[in-house]
């Protein structure tokens, strides 16, 4: 017998394995606005649209710094994608307590998929209703890592999450090309992330190469090096 | 806290060279007066090229030793590569700083050498968690004598060939005037190419 007024707050299965809250959260993390990365020889790029400009706010950021080697960006619950990036803040904090260095990226993602998991294995709690996507550079190289709501977590050389991300995903595999540079990189992110979401509001990018990872505008990203 | 560097009885050296790290020690385990052990281990692989060597109590050095074996071991499973040497030292030192920190030192003084993709390191970590980056370095009762062997021929561009040579004879060096210290040198050289223990020092 379940204590009163908790009835449905228990995470448990269905009767075919299936765990449906977190379905529906997963579900909640693909209406966030679309968010495209590639990763060439030497670097890894993110693309994401900030939201529509209003005369009367300030602009969002949609790209965070973790770390001066770590970005991130997330799609869905926006509450959820900052507890999410505050944590990571801590853990590449805490990293560098221990061992006056720089998290690396593998590190990073591991303990963020282990605490996004921990919100499926219990009940009274609700799966974080977010998906994520971290890029940044180490020793090791460059890295574009996905999470997503059940702690899973993929790397490869091109991803997307959010909304419509699937025709995002189809024109990546058609167009990835694994010497592609960097200026093509950003180019090819920005039309993913169009043909997954139209819009005019501007483009973020977040570029890891070397050991360092750099937020800007999309013009500055596709300016000629000086 | 004013007498935490107390007098630990050995000669342990660690020398960086340029293909590798050389790390040297003595044999003899201390009571009191008395040669508790003349068969004594005080260098350990943490993993395939890095190496601890210790000095001090040791059971408080093999405690920390161990645990940090075990940590590294899971770091690099967990995120795919390898700690560093520094990674390892930093390691070692938080649980010392914590240590002095909480009135319960652990007695040891610990030199770190190892070789990483940043090329041969030795890092010293002693009782109270401070850290140094060394290029050579001696600890232990006969750290005197050995320093005297090492100041007058450490030079830079050493091959661990000549770093080896140079590591005995600052601990053979200790073992002649250092009551602390005996009973036969062991020798242990790390490479890119991995850790071989070149000379066992006679062991029993």
């Amino acid at each position: 017998m379940l204590p009163r007024g908790s009835e449905g707050a228990y995470m448990m299965y269905t009767p075919d394995g299936r765990l449906v809250q977190v379905e529906y959260a997963a579900e909640a993390a693909k209406y966030g606005s679309p968010v495209v990365a590639v990763r060439g020889k030497g670097f890894a790029v993110m693309v994401a649209r900030t939201k529509e400009p209003d005369p009367l706010l300030d602009p969002m950021e949609k790209i965070h710094m973790v770390d001066e080697n770590i970005g991130i960006a997330g799609a869905g619950f926006t509450g959820d994608i900052q507890l999410l990036v505050d944590q990571a803040r801590v853990e590449a904090q805490r990293h560098r307590l221990v061992f006056e260095d720089p998290i690396d990226v593998r590190t990073l993602v591991n303990q963020l998929g282990q605490f996004m998991y921990q919100f499926t294995r219990y009940g009274n709690v609700r799966p974080l209703g977010a998906s994520l996507i971290v890029i940044g550079s180490d020793r090791v190289g460059n890295h574009i890592f996905q999470l997503d709501t059940r702690g899973l977590i993929l790397s490869g050389k091109a991803l997307a999450i959010g909304k419509n991300s699937e025709a995002a995903i189809s024109m990546l595999r058609g167009e990835y090309r694994a010497d592609i540079a960097m200026k093509d990189a950003i180019g090819l992110a920005v039309k993913a992330l169009s043909s997954a979401e139209d819009g005019e509001s501007p483009v973020e990018v977040g570029i890891a190469n070397g050991i360092s990872f750099r937020k800007m505008c999309l013009k500055e990203a596709l300016e000629p090096v000086a | 806290m004013k007498n935490i560097h107390v007098v630990v009885m050995t000669t342990i050296v660690a020398v960086k060279c340029a293909d590798g790290v050389v790390l040297a020690s003595d044999r003899r385990a201390s009571k009191g007066g008395m040669i508790g052990s003349k068969s004594v281990k005080k260098i350990y692989p943490i993993d395939s090229r890095k190496a601890v060597a210790i000095a001090g109590q040791l059971s408080d050095a093999n405690y920390l030793v161990n645990l940090v074996k075990a940590e590294a071991k899971l770091i690099e499973f967990n995120r795919g590569f390898p700690l560093t040497v520094k990674e390892v030292a930093k390691l070692l030192s938080n649980m010392l700083y914590s240590g002095m920190r909480n009135y319960a030192p652990y007695i040891t003084e610990l030199l770190v050498a190892g070789v990483d993709e940043t090329g041969p390191n030795v890092f010293e970590a002693d009782i109270s968690g401070a850290v140094t980056d060394e290029t050579f370095t001696s600890s232990g009762s006969g750290s005197p004598m050995a320093y005297g062997v090492l100041e007058a021929s450490y030079r830079e561009g050493l091959t661990v060939k000549e770093g080896a040579e140079i590591a005995k004879r600052a601990v053979r060096s200790a073992m002649e005037r250092d009551p602390g210290s005996g009973n036969g040198v062991q020798i242990v050289v790390i490479t890119k190419n991995g850790l071989e223990v070149l000379d066992a020092g006679g062991a029993a």
